[in-house]
């Protein structure tokens, strides 16, 4: 994992099929800001150990994105837009291409009817 | 009068006086959710079926995210109410208890056994003493798969909003009345205001409250026919809600108040790190305290329900003719 940036960025250069617009604009300042992208990445890649890109389609989307966010905010110290995370993920993942997991179109696929836990019932008294 | 902890032999006191009715039995009714002692531990569980055996109430209860195998007949003093107060009581066992991967694997490799409550009792007792004999078994960290109970967000809902809750529930179970559709403001109009307040009061940065309040439409949306309808109201779903309508864009605070006591239970399958987690539980509850807040849509919520109790038009709608609001064609007179 520890090759220099400059070795990685080539490597994602090739690979990237998408995106082509996501080279840093001016080669001149490349060398910092490389840096800083593969950090960025790096970062990325980590929470989406927490937060698998499988659940970024599908009903907990917005709340796996927020954690993403705070993810990235918590790292860089920094505000991350959805965004821009978002284009960030662009990067590895088509998430259109993704389909949501199956335990998660289980868990709203039996109808129940809404039952008011007994607690609000027990503080009513007072 | 302690609970009597046998399960199937207390029938001494009050087998002929009625007077004392089985004091801590019959406490749960059908569908009541309930937390269940199982084992060690404390579960959260749900009231199947109650039956009257012996002068003895036993309860079929099924454990919320286990598998419907786990299933029994108990008694009641294997049962408590689903009060703050347990889930306290619950949550310090779990503490106790430590990782549950233990009891998890421990409850997964049991077989069913397939014979009657009295004896699956034994086994369990059996089991306990098992366990606790090669406890240490398996002492590493929590599972990230397991949506356990221990990791719940809790949303402590103020209590001007819980009374409003019980008496939405009241409205429609006891008076038979449903909210006038669709509502006004919905639960969109709720949701954009709150993130148009947010903004003015914060400025730039409300691409995470922003990010949260979708979250809770798409979680409203899909749980609304699912889990936030009480059963009075599903025929009125079904008149109103038709051609792919967002639910949000009908319904209105009532319903979104409902979702918020279910919202531990959808946001328990999304692995969130403790620290992000409070926050959001923060935020959510700025967003329940001032944009749900009794003085802003409460007031309005009992005009609402008498306006339906008063109106003929409402008392047709819920009993007969498929007519509701906006589309009753040719029933105004």
């Amino acid at each position: 994992m520890d090759n220099g940036g400059k070795e990685r960025e080539e490597e994602q250069d090739g690979m990237s099929v998408h995106s082509p617009c996501k080279a840093p604009p001016s080669s001149a300042s490349s060398l910092p800001k490389e840096q800083s992208q593969v950090e960025l990445e790096l970062r990325l890649l980590e929470a989406l150990e927490i937060y698998p890109p499988v659940k970024l389609q599908g009903i907990h989307r917005h709340f796996v994105l927020y954690g993403l966010m705070e993810f990235l905010r918590k790292s860089f110290d920094r505000h991350f837009s959805s965004d821009e995370v978002l284009q960030l993920l662009d990067r590895f993942y088509n998430l259109e291409m993704l389909k949501p997991d199956d335990e998660e179109t289980e868990i709203l696929n039996h109808e129940e009817d809404f039952c008011l836990p007994q607690s609000f019932f027990v503080k009513e008294e007072s | 009068m302690g609970n009597s902890s046998k399960d199937d032999s207390a029938t001494d006191g009050d087998t002929s006086s009625g007077d004392t009715p089985p004091s801590n039995s019959g406490v749960y009714s059908e569908g009541e959710k309930v937390l269940a002692y199982h084992g060690p531990r404390i579960y959260e569980a749900k009231v199947q079926k109650a039956e009257l055996r012996k002068k003895e109430w036993r309860y079929f209860v099924h454990y919320l995210g286990w598998n419907k195998n786990w299933d029994e007949w108990v008694g009641a003093d294997r049962l408590m109410k689903n009060t703050e107060e347990n889930v306290t009581k619950q949550q310090a066992l779990d503490k106790k208890q430590g990782v549950d991967k233990n009891m998890k694997s421990g409850r997964s490799a049991q077989t069913k056994p397939k014979s009657s409550a009295d004896t699956k009792v034994d086994k369990e007792d059996l089991k306990n003493n098992v366990s606790k004999g090669k406890k240490r078994k398996s002492e590493s960290g929590v599972e990230k798969d397991n949506v356990s109970l221990e990791k719940l967000v809790k949303i402590q809902i103020p209590s001007t909003l819980r009374k409003q809750l019980v008496d939405d529930w009241e409205f429609v179970n006891q008076q038979d009345k449903l909210v006038k559709l669709p509502r006004s403001p919905t639960v969109d109009d709720i949701l954009t205001k709150y993130l148009e307040y947010r903004s003015k009061k914060d400025g730039m940065m409300t691409d995470s409250i922003g990010e949260i309040l979708k979250g809770v439409r798409c979680y409203f949306d899909k749980a609304l026919p699912m889990m936030l309808l009480y059963k009075k109201e599903r025929k009125q779903y079904h008149e109103v809600v038709i051609d792919n309508v967002s639910p949000s864009t009908i319904y209105g605070a009532e319903h979104l108040l409902r979702l918020f006591v279910k919202l531990p239970e959808l946001l328990a399958y999304v692995n969130i790190e403790e620290e992000t987690l409070t926050r959001m539980q923060q935020k959510l509850l700025d967003f329940l305290k001032y944009q749900l807040n009794p003085y802003k849509l409460y007031s309005t919520f009992r005009e609402q329900f008498l306006q339906k109790n008063q109106s003929t038009f409402f008392l047709s709608a819920y009993d007969g003719p498929k007519v509701s609001e906006g589309k009753g064609k040719g029933k105004d007179d």
